[in-house]
Parts: C-alpha cells; sequence; structure tokens
C-alpha cells in the first residue's frame, strides 16, 4: 500500500485520471454495488477499454434499449453462455491486427461461477488476455433474486425461500476468487467497494499484467433491493464483509497468494448478516455454519498464501514480458 | 459442374479436407476450433497448417462449441475474416450463439457436417442437425461432393462478407458420406482465390467494434427497434439469393466451374419428373437419371444449394409444369408426415402449375441412398405423374414405416 498524503483518509482520488462515461440517472436501484463498480473501472482503466457484457442488471444500462446507451464506451452485449469467449474473440483480433486494447469481460456471478463457468475456465486456460471482472451480488438479481453458486449458505432467495421444511439455501457457497487463483495465470485478485484504493491498485496491476494474459478480479458488490439491505448501507456492508473474512481481500502475482489488508481480529459473520434480510431467519445453528464454512474459506486461503510463497508461479519469456 | 476447370492441380482428398483447405485458402484471421466427430479431420487439418505456417491465423483451441461461436461472432464483430467447423450435438451445444451471431449480423462462415442427433450412440450421417437449426437467420448452403465443399466455402465468404448482405453462412455436408470420401479435388492458386475474394475489399467497410470508438454491438432492442433490425434481416436474406446466383457466375468466370447458384437442375429441360433433393445423394440421382434417359425416360433432377433463404421462387420457376415431383428428404419433421423440404416445398403447391408432390424419407441414420432406391423413387413419382395412387409419404429402406399408408 502506499503511503497515505498527509491529511487524507485515501488516495483514490489520484487514481481516477479519466471521466466518468455514464450519464446521470441510470436505472439501476439505490445503493446498487454493481453501478459503483461500473462507474469506478472506466475512471481508472480509461474510457478506451472495451467492456462485454451478459443479460444481467448491467445490460439496460450498459446497451440501453433501442438505440439509446447511457455511456460512450465500447460495448459488446452477449451471452451468458460464452461471456468470456466473446472477449477470447475480440482480443485475438485485435492481436492478429495490432490494435491496442483493454477488453474488460464484466458479469455478474451467475455468469462467471455458473453458466458461463466453462468459458471462463477455458480463456483461464489458454491464458487470454483480457480482464475478467465478476461484480458478485451473490445470486441472480435481475431475474428477481435467485439463488447462484456463490449464494451463501442459509440465505434466501426466491428459489430458496423460506419455508416450513427448507430454510434458505441449505448449500455452501462456491469460492470463485480461490478457483480461479488455482489457473496459472497472471493475476488474480477480491475486492470491493469499501476499500477503492486496493480495487484502483487492483484494477491498475490487472491492466499491466493482461499484457501477458488473463486476469480475473472478483470484486464484492451488495444488491440491497435483493439482499433486503439499506441502500445507504452498501458500503458499510461490504465493510463488514472484509472485517469479518466473509470476503477477503487478498491478490495472487505469478500464482502467489497475499492479503492486501489483514484483519487482525475478524468480527463474527453476524455482524454482517445481521445487516441485511436474506439472513434473517437464521438460527444459531445456521449461523454456526455458515460462520464454519468462512472459516474454512479464510484457512484455506491462509494455508495457500502460505504454500505458494515457497512456489511461486514461474514466469518464462514466452509469457511475454516482466515480472510485475 | 457445367463448366471444365481451367486450371489442374486435382489432388485425392477428403470432404474434410477440402473444407480446411477452403478456410485456409480464405486467410480468417480468427479460427475457433473444437473436435466432434465427424468434423473433427478438418480442425485437425487447420491446426495442422497453422502449427506449420501455412496458415497466419489466431487460433483458438476452445472448451467446447458454444466458445468457438461466440469466439468468432466476437472476432467478426471486431472486424475479422473467421472459420469454425462443427456437427450435430457441437452445432446444437453452440444454438444460442448461432442465433446471436445471425442477431447480431456477424459474417461468420462455418462449415457444419451434417450428423443425426438423437442419441448420443446415433453417430451417422443425416440432416436433422441442419434442420434442428434452419431458423436461426443464417444463409444455409449444402454442397454434393469434395470438390463442391471446397468451392462453396469459398463462396460463402463472398455472400456472408458481402456489404449488402452481412449474414452468417454455413455451408453444410454430409457426414461420413462425404467427410471422410476421398476423390479428386481441383485445388485453386491462393492468387486466384485472393483475386475472388478482392472484391471484399473494395466494398465499404462494415461498423465494427474497436476500442475507442463510442460503439455498443449486440441485439438488445425492443418494440420498434427490434423490429426494423429483424426486418432488415430478413430483407438481407432474400437480397442473398440473387447475390448467391451473381457469385457463382463470378466463381465461373474466375475458377471454371459453376454450380447454378441457388439452385443446380440437371437435365431438368424436358423433364416430366424431377426429383428434388440436396446433399451428396444427388450424385447417386443423377448417375440413375443417366441410365434412366438412355431409356427414354424423361426424368430430371433439382439439387438444392441454397437452403436458408428457402428458394421458393427459384424453385418454381424450375419444377413448374411438370407432371410430378419426388421430394427426397434425409432428415424428419416432426408433427409433419413428409420430410422438411417436401414440407414448406407444398407451400407453393399452388405455383407449381399442377404438378404433383410425393415425399420420400430416405438417407437417415446412415442408410444409404442406393441406386435401387433412387431407382424406385423414380418408379413412384413416374406412378403419380401417370396418375395412379401413390402414397404421399414414403421412408425409403423401412417399409414398416409404409404400412397402412395406402397406394399400392
Amino acid at each position: 500500500m502506499a503511503e497515505k498524503k498527509k491529511g487524507r483518509l485515501t488516495n483514490v482520488l489520484d487514481y481516477l485520471k479519466h471521466d466518468d462515461p455514464f450519464s446521470k440517472g441510470v436505472a439501476f436501484c439505490p445503493g446498487c454495488g454493481l453501478e459503483l463498480l461500473l462507474r469506478f473501472i472506466p475512471r481508472v482503466l480509461g474510457n478506451d477499454i472495451v467492456i462485454t457484457g451478459t443479460p444481467s442488471c448491467s445490460a439496460p444500462v450498459l446497451l440501453g434499449q433501442n438505440r439509446q446507451s447511457w455511456h460512450t464506451l465500447s460495448y459488446f452485449g452477449t451471452l451468458m453462455t460464452g461471456a468470456a469467449a466473446n472477449a477470447t474473440g475480440l482480443v485475438r483480433y485485435y492481436k492478429k491486427a495490432g490494435i491496442d486494447n483493454t477488453v474488460v469481460c464484466f458479469n455478474g456471478d451467475g455468469t462467471a461461477n455458473d453458466i458461463g463457468f466453462g468459458n471462463l475456465s477455458g480463456a483461464a486456460e489458454r491464458n487470454e488476455p483480457f480482464i475478467y471482472i465478476c461484480y458478485d451480488n451473490e445470486g441472480y438479481m435481475n431475474t428477481g433474486i435467485q439463488k447462484s453458486g456463490t449464494t451463501p449458505y442459509g440465505a434466501t432467495t426466491t428459489t430458496t425461500p423460506y419455508g416450513t421444511v427448507h430454510r434458505g439455501k441449505n448449500l455452501r457457497r462456491m469460492n470463485l476468487g480461490l478457483k480461479m487463483a488455482m489457473n496459472k495465470i497472471p493475476y488474480t485478485a477480491t475486492a470491493t467497494l469499501s476499500d477503492l484504493e486496493d480495487l484502483a491498485k487492483k484494477l491498475l496491476k490487472a491492466k499491466k499484467a493482461k499484457e501477458r494474459g488473463f486476469c480475473f478480479l472478483h470484486v464484492f458488490a451488495p444488491c440491497p433491493t435483493g439482499w433486503g439491505a439499506d441502500p445507504a448501507d452498501t458500503i458499510d456492508i461490504c465493510r463488514q464483509a472484509v472485517k469479518s473474512n466473509y470476503f477477503p481481500l487478498w491478490e495472487a502475482e505469478n500464482g502467489k497468494i497475499r492479503m492486501t489488508k489483514t484483519v487482525k481480529k475478524p468480527k463474527p459473520v453476524s455482524s454482517y448478516t445481521k445487516m441485511m434480510k436474506k439472513f434473517n431467519h437464521m438460527t444459531e445453528k445456521d449461523m454456526k455454519i455458515l460462520q464454519e464454512d468462512v472459516e474454512y474459506e479464510y484457512c484455506l486461503l491462509g494455508g495457500l498464501s502460505v504454500l505458494e510463497a515457497e512456489c511461486q508461479l514461474p514466469v518464462s519469456a514466452e509469457d511475454g514480458g516482466e515480472k510485475l | 459442374m457445367n463448366a471444365t476447370a481451367t486450371s489442374s492441380n486435382i489432388k485425392v482428398i477428403t470432404g474434410n479436407a477440402a473444407a480446411a483447405i477452403a478456410a485456409k485458402l480464405a486467410r480468417p484471421e480468427v479460427v475457433a476450433a473444437y473436435p466432434i466427430t465427424p468434423q473433427t479431420e478438418v480442425i485437425e487439418q487447420i491446426s495442422s497448417f497453422h502449427a506449420s505456417g501455412d496458415m497466419d491465423c489466431e487460433l483458438i483451441t476452445v472448451e467446447g462449441e458454444n466458445s468457438a461461436m461466440n469466439a468468432v461472432m466476437a472476432a467478426s464483430l471486431a472486424g475479422a475474416r473467421v472459420f469454425t467447423a462443427s456437427s450435430s450435438w457441437g452445432l446444437v451445444f453452440m444454438y444460442d450463439a448461432v442465433l446471436a451471431t445471425a442477431g447480431a449480423r456477424a459474417p461468420v462462415v462455418m462449415v457444419n457436417v451434417n450428423r443425426e442427433t438423437p442419441g448420443i450412440i446415433a453417430v451417422s450421417s443425416g440432416q436433422q442437425d441442419m434442420i434442428s437449426t434452419r431458423d436461426a437467420g443464417w444463409i444455409f448452403l449444402i454442397a454434393e461432393n469434395c470438390q463442391e465443399i471446397l468451392d462453396l466455402v469459398l463462396q460463402a465468404y463472398r455472400l456472408a462478407e458481402d456489404y449488402d448482405i452481412q449474414l452468417p453462412v454455413m455451408v453444410h455436408y454430409d457426414g461420413f458420406f462425404l467427410s471422410y470420401l476421398s476423390e479428386g479435388v481441383d485445388i485453386p492458386e491462393q492468387e486466384t482465390v485472393d483475386q475472388f475474394l478482392s472484391v471484399l475489399e473494395s466494398q465499404p467497410r462494415r461498423t465494427v467494434l474497436r476500442p475507442g470508438e463510442k460503439l455498443g454491438v449486440g441485439t438488445h432492442g425492443i418494440l420498434g427497434g427490434y423490429m426494423e433490425l429483424r426486418h432488415k434481416h430478413v430483407t438481407a436474406m432474400e437480397r442473398s439469393k440473387a447475390k448467391f446466383d451473381a457469385i457463382d457466375q463470378e466463381f465461373a468466370d474466375i475458377f471454371g466451374r459453376s454450380y447454378g447458384g441457388q439452385l443446380e437442375e440437371y437435365r431438368t429441360e424436358d423433364a416430366d419428373m424431377v426429383l428434388l433433393g440436396s446433399g451428396s445423394m444427388c450424385g447417386t440421382i443423377k448417375s440413375v437419371i443417366d441410365e434412366q434417359r438412355d431409356k427414354g425416360n424423361r426424368i430430371g433432377l433439382v439439387k438444392i444449394r441454397m437452403y436458408r433463404p428457402f428458394p421458393h421462387q427459384a424453385l418454381v420457376k424450375a419444377l413448374k409444369g411438370k407432371k410430378a415431383i419426388g421430394v427426397v428428404d434425409r432428415s424428419l419433421a416432426f408433427g409433419f408426415d413428409g420430410g422438411p423440404i417436401y414440407t414448406e416445398l407444398k407451400a407453393f403447391e399452388t405455383r407449381l402449375g399442377g404438378a404433383k408432390l410425393v415425399s420420400f424419407i430416405d438417407g437417415i441414420a446412415n442408410t444409404d441412398i442406393t441406386k435401387t432406391n433412387v431407382e424406385k423413387m423414380i418408379r413412384m413419382t413416374q406412378d403419380l405423374a401417370d396418375g395412379k395412387d401413390v402414397p404421399e409419404v414414403t421412408w425409403v429402406s423401412y417399409p414398416e414405416a409404409n404400412k397402412d399408408r395406402g397406394g399400392k
């Protein structure tokens, strides 16, 4: 982390070197994590990025309806099944034609972790030179809050409702960030909206690292509408997710995992879950399962960060450049 | 083939090799490759060309057909010339992207090696994969032999990327019967192909997605915007008919081979009866026609080369006034008794000047459409022309299906 300038809480404004290409009054819900992220990315990476995105809450804003869109970025609206393959097609042609590019494949967790995981995995294997950003709001929010693979244990959605027999999701969430870190790609990171300087740095690292191949950012982006939270609490929810290790912030450069924010005394996960209605019904036993799940994931992450300090991914000349 | 080749570089190669060589000659910039029987040889050959430096393209070895189509669609929308190949389940697995490619008007060219799709063990020839995807909004072309596969892929690029068309084109050929068949193919010189395709470079640049250009692509219109895009799509499809005829003519001028555009007519001028077919069956039908003609039987063949858009104007022109038409389908139309092409032709029956129609289903699941089978079809079509009672639909190689259908 860079030294903070005197009298400042954060240096994040130094990273916002470009205009916000989005207009005011776009059709997102109040407090939408996706919107904050979407506006942030081009301000850091530049307005000449090409975004590919899928049917989701982002689609109406990114592509608009009937020729009207709410931004001035190049955008490719595509299918959830093949988003990473679309980005592959773009970067391969730009490479062949000698066109400088930063392609950002911008998708929710439904596309990244579920229906589009096959082609995400394929793009990682082929080390395609683009940045894949998953905004994780833990479900299919645009279709009206259904369960996805990253929906946490216990959470209610419209396909895991509270009933007399079943109460919320009875499966543990998948850890998309760690799954992607297991690929031999130059850069993987997690980020969230309470730590924007950290996010900005990771975006810039990804932009540089994508010269050597595939980069993946897993960004925790709350959905107040779908989670039953106060829109004013979005940032605080992110903060509590980090402080409870529910969503730890880390990065993996050339396969080497390190924490970018260490939480010395993690809070219980209930400090996070109490901020929204989707966990309201959970019993002590349910909360214990969720707490143990969070601790298991963190333990795994810690173990990998120790292990991979010894086993760094070798970077060869053929990987296309210097180490970060 | 009406004209004789002006040059001669004849090599004995398979249909799959002909497709791969055609792709190489067209110089695509991005190729996506994923294997499936009976297409695999196409991408193996392309990978080999790529490995030896004979093919200077970005080769994307994707993890599935869905990604193959998504990758080439996006590359095409960015401005690339692209190629991919698939078959049966692969075509079905990429089908969402097949639809989106058409909706985005991306001029993708691919080959589909026709194979059945009822279950995984049905690794056999049949056009059911083509029929299952016929209304995707793609232009569908069908090749009869290995030479035509090569020629049709080259023609497909001219059609797909034409500024007035801008539609994806799928070249179909029968799996097994053509994919693995080795026969003499005249392989044109690279310079000749470059000359044939150079027309495209003189056309205006189509809209492409480039960094920094304020452009969104992908079909997301509703209401009026949607209808405008769809109507433009439909009219471009309609324009592609005459365009394809013209491209075939120009192909003849350069390569010395011409097939007739949307349809190839074989000995139809004075024919009383006509068989209507497509794909590899047409070679057998032609040889039977030659034999029957020697006996004074006035029979001809109309071969469908362009299946989507449906060439109904050309079909009416070619078939009007014939006494009887036997339509041979290598696939099924569920819910209709007759085959798919038969049921489609029926829509234009009143414009055929009283010609009677009969449906033959044959060659599905790798059954061979033999000369004996063709003779039987001709005999039944003759009976129909003579006013005899003939069942509307006959499964030529499966008599069980013909019980209780009437006729003799």
